[in-house]
């Protein structure tokens, strides 16, 4: 290897590093590159920006293909300036590395399958990352992030006692539903057909795919559990490239199951956790894996195949399209299940064009979503996407991607599109026909926990309303969001009271003391981070329960970095009434330990 | 303080018993446990998110007061709401920097040091800089319990010093670290 002078301590690392990484797949990705330009007009980035060559895949690769030839190439090593081999010498050349690997790529792999020299960039500008990452050089939300993921278990940080507790109110929620209080989200049950892993963003921010996940389990009777530990089957690694994140992360889930003495994993719906999980765990881990794993989307299929559950399609009639994900598609390989999952739950399937593994990127992948300071990027990447959405038509755009469900709402709101994103549970377990018992019994249930019931009244037609006596102050500075919030929550007995701007907030909350504030994030005036701390820190708003109401997912940092009691609830934008509801009184029934 | 598990690997050091659990060390009921800072003690994320949301504000207020410190320096806060007394925070060298294992075993000293200053008697590490700051564990384990070693062999005041580990790989590693 070529060693050169006067280079930093973090940018020599990074060289040593590479020679360790370097592998026959890469080594031949790096040197087949003949720059014909076919992966050009295969990435999103590029076709957003015509005119800026620093997004074709082939510039982005000889970024990292020039230290590769400096050090490790014998032509360049000989002939440095003919092959353009060039080193990194500065901590500075190390920042515009990461500019280019993490700001903009999302390892989607289009061009890859576009190669005709099978160049696969993803995973050299994968091996990039983590060079970087090796040395601390990675943008502030891949350290959070990654950090979280390392030390608490999950890539969200959620804690476990908030785990249990949103399984609990899920169980709760989905006994009021299908009015059965034995009805079971179990935890930790040992000898299961299945046990049952979910991305942490189910948890803190989409806590109905969980219970429309148990209502199908329980309705197809299967013997399922979840796990108290190890239940993240995210990986941030991959995202990272850090693979020894990906085998902690990935070891952890298989002990969890293998403890449980579990038969198989089941992996909701998520595409980079699939990938991880499935193909690549075993190998970040060095593990053998002694259990079946497969996605969700084969899971409910099977049962329906099976007749183990009914669905009746009339019940989702609504125009729907398919979003593959890059990781469950293009590198997963899994087109048509979800197709024919698809087919047997919705009226009306329309495909969008092109799709399958030509699918263009929901551009939140890669670890995107993380990386605030690269929006502004990867919005405007996203006229690709909202293109393809918009001549589908449809109404619904379903993915079976926790991650593409936030890349795709960003792109649908920043366009201004008239759809709505959903998953293939959520269509599932709203199809469902529910007119007799489970195939096989559940577990034996527990006794039925007596739920705190929220303080109701009754309306003048004899209608129970739900919010009756209580007070929600709904800050949001966009009218229209600000009058349908209020009317759904006052057409539900609340008394309402309203804040357009982060100082009024503030104001209203502490002279009114109100029992609930939905907060926007978005509100022009003081920052809402800074408004949700100070209440928080206030200590006469010590019992003001607060829901996040927000159709911009990236800016959930701003409250839930902060060393303040997370807010009680969260509903993404668009927001429809039932959710809305839902989430409220669930707020409501938050009792902290300290309060 | 959490009970000992029979199987737990342990060894004794000069009257100080040394243990190895997998445990979430911002639960244990220790007087105190360490936390792996940065120079500004800004709490962010993993185990500082939980210290931050279990513990509560009162700990960064805290450390606002006391930031920054000197790398490889550790100093003490109170632990708020969590079971332990206080928590001691050490600036270790951090993503593959230059000499590390003396850097390490420096930060380790002044942990121990400021336990004994506070008349600790028993003490939660985690794998010092394993994880996320990149240290291998292998490293990790043989700096600390090289550290151990010399700092118990004199009277420290600790009667017991927890090594709390978040992976099998980690734990894996200080097991063969503590057996040899």
């Amino acid at each position: 290897m070529k060693k050169t002078k006067e280079k930093s301590d973090k940018a020599q690392k990074v060289i040593d590093r590479m020679g360790q990484k370097l592998n026959r797949q890469m080594a031949g990705s790096l040197l087949a590159c003949v720059h014909c330009g076919m992966c050009t007009e295969s990435c999103h980035y590029v076709l957003a920006n015509p005119d800026d060559p620093t997004y074709a895949p082939a510039y982005k690769a000889d970024r990292i293909r020039k230290i590769f030839k400096r050090h490790f190439d014998w032509t360049g090593r000989v002939l440095p300036k003919w092959v353009g081999a060039a080193s990194v010498n500065t901590d500075e050349d190390l920042e515009e590395l990461k500019d280019i690997v993490f700001g903009k790529c999302t390892n989607c792999r289009r061009c890859t399958i576009n190669c005709p020299m099978g160049v696969d960039y993803a995973t050299f500008n994968r091996m990039a990352r983590g060079l970087l990452v090796s040395v601390g050089v990675m943008p502030e939300g891949v350290a959070v992030v990654s950090k979280d993921q390392w030390e608490t278990g999950n890539q969200m940080g959620v804690l476990k006692e908030d785990y249990l507790d949103t399984l609990e109110w899920m169980e709760e929620e989905l006994q009021e539903e299908l009015d059965d209080p034995n009805i079971k989200i179990p935890v930790d049950v040992p000898d299961c057909e299945v046990v049952y892993s979910i991305n942490p963003r189910e948890v803190k921010y989409d806590p109905r795919s969980i219970a429309d996940a148990a209502k199908i389990f329980h309705m197809a009777g299967e013997k399922w559990t979840m796990p108290s530990e190890g239940w993240d089957m995210t990986n941030f690694g991959l995202f990272s490239g850090d693979d020894d994140l990906g085998g902690s992360v990935a070891g952890r889930l298989f002990e969890s199951v293998e403890e449980l003495n579990g038969k198989k994993l089941v992996i909701s719906e998520c595409g980079h956790g699939f990938r991880s999980t499935r193909c690549e765990g075993p190998n970040w881990a060095k593990t053998d894996v002694p259990f079946e794993m497969e996605s969700s989307v084969n899971t409910m299929l099977r049962y329906i195949k099976e007749g183990r559950i009914k669905v009746d399609k009339s019940k989702n009639p609504e125009p729907v399209t398919f979003h593959d994900s890059c990781n469950n598609a293009r590198s997963c390989g899994l087109f048509e299940e979800p197709r024919e999952l698809l087919s047997l739950v919705c009226e009306n399937f329309q495909e969008m064009y092109p799709n399958r593994a030509e699918n263009y990127c929901c551009t939140g992948g890669g670890g995107a979503m993380s990386m605030s300071e690269y929006t502004p990027r990867r919005l405007k990447s996203g006229v690709v996407k909202a293109n393809q959405l918009k001549e589908t038509g449809a109404d619904y755009v379903v993915t079976s991607c926790h991650n593409c469900v936030d890349g795709l709402t960003d792109v649908i709101r920043h366009y201004e599109l008239d759809m709505k994103v959903t998953q293939l549970v959520n269509l599932v377990a709203n199809a469902i026909v529910i007119d007799e018992k489970p195939a096989v019994p559940a577990e034996a249930p527990a006794e039925p926990e007596v739920l705190e019931e929220v303080p109701v009244a009754v309306g003048a037609e004899g209608e129970e309303l739900p919010l009756a006596g209580r007070r929600i102050l709904v800050a949001d500075d966009e009218p229209d969001q600000l009058d349908f919030i209020s009317m759904v929550l006052e057409d539900n007995g609340a008394e309402i009271l309203t804040a357009e701007t982060g100082d009024e907030v503030l104001e209203v909350a502490r002279r009114e003391k109100p029992d609930v504030l939905t907060l926007d994030l978005h509100m022009p005036g003081r920052d809402v981070g800074e408004v949700f701390e100070l209440i928080r820190e206030d200590p006469e708003l010590q019992d003001l329960k607060v829901c996040i109401i927000t159709g911009k997912p990236e800016l959930r940092k701003l409250i839930y970095d902060r060393s303040v009691r997370p807010p009680e609830g969260y509903v993404d934008k668009p927001v429809d009434e039932k959710r809305l509801l839902l989430n409220v009184r669930k707020v409501l029934e938050v009792v902290h330990q300290d309060a | 303080m959490e009970a000992a598990v029979a199987s737990d690997p342990q060894i004794t050091i000069g009257g100080t018993l040394v243990r190895l659990v997998r445990s979430d060390i911002t639960e244990l009921e220790v007087d105190a446990f360490v936390f792996y800072a940065q120079s500004d003690l800004a709490l962010g994320s993993g185990f500082g998110g939980m210290i931050g949301l279990r513990g509560g504000a009162s700990i960064q207020k805290e450390l606002d007061e006391m930031a920054p410190v000197d790398d490889l320096e550790a100093v003490v806060s109170g632990a708020g709401k969590l079971n332990a007394e206080y928590i001691i925070h050490a600036v270790g060298p951090k993503f593959r920097e230059d000499d590390i294992e003396p850097k390490l075993s420096t930060t380790m000293q002044n942990c121990l040091q400021r336990a004994t200053e506070k008349g600790i008697k028993t003490l939660a590490f985690p794998a010092m800089g394993a994880g996320y700051y990149g240290v291998p564990a292998a490293v990790s384990a043989k700096v600390m319990r090289a550290a151990l070693e010399t700092y118990l062999s004199e009277e420290s005041g600790l009667e017991e010093v927890v090594i709390c580990v978040l992976d099998n790989p980690q734990f894996k590693a200080f097991e063969a670290a503590l057996s040899a």
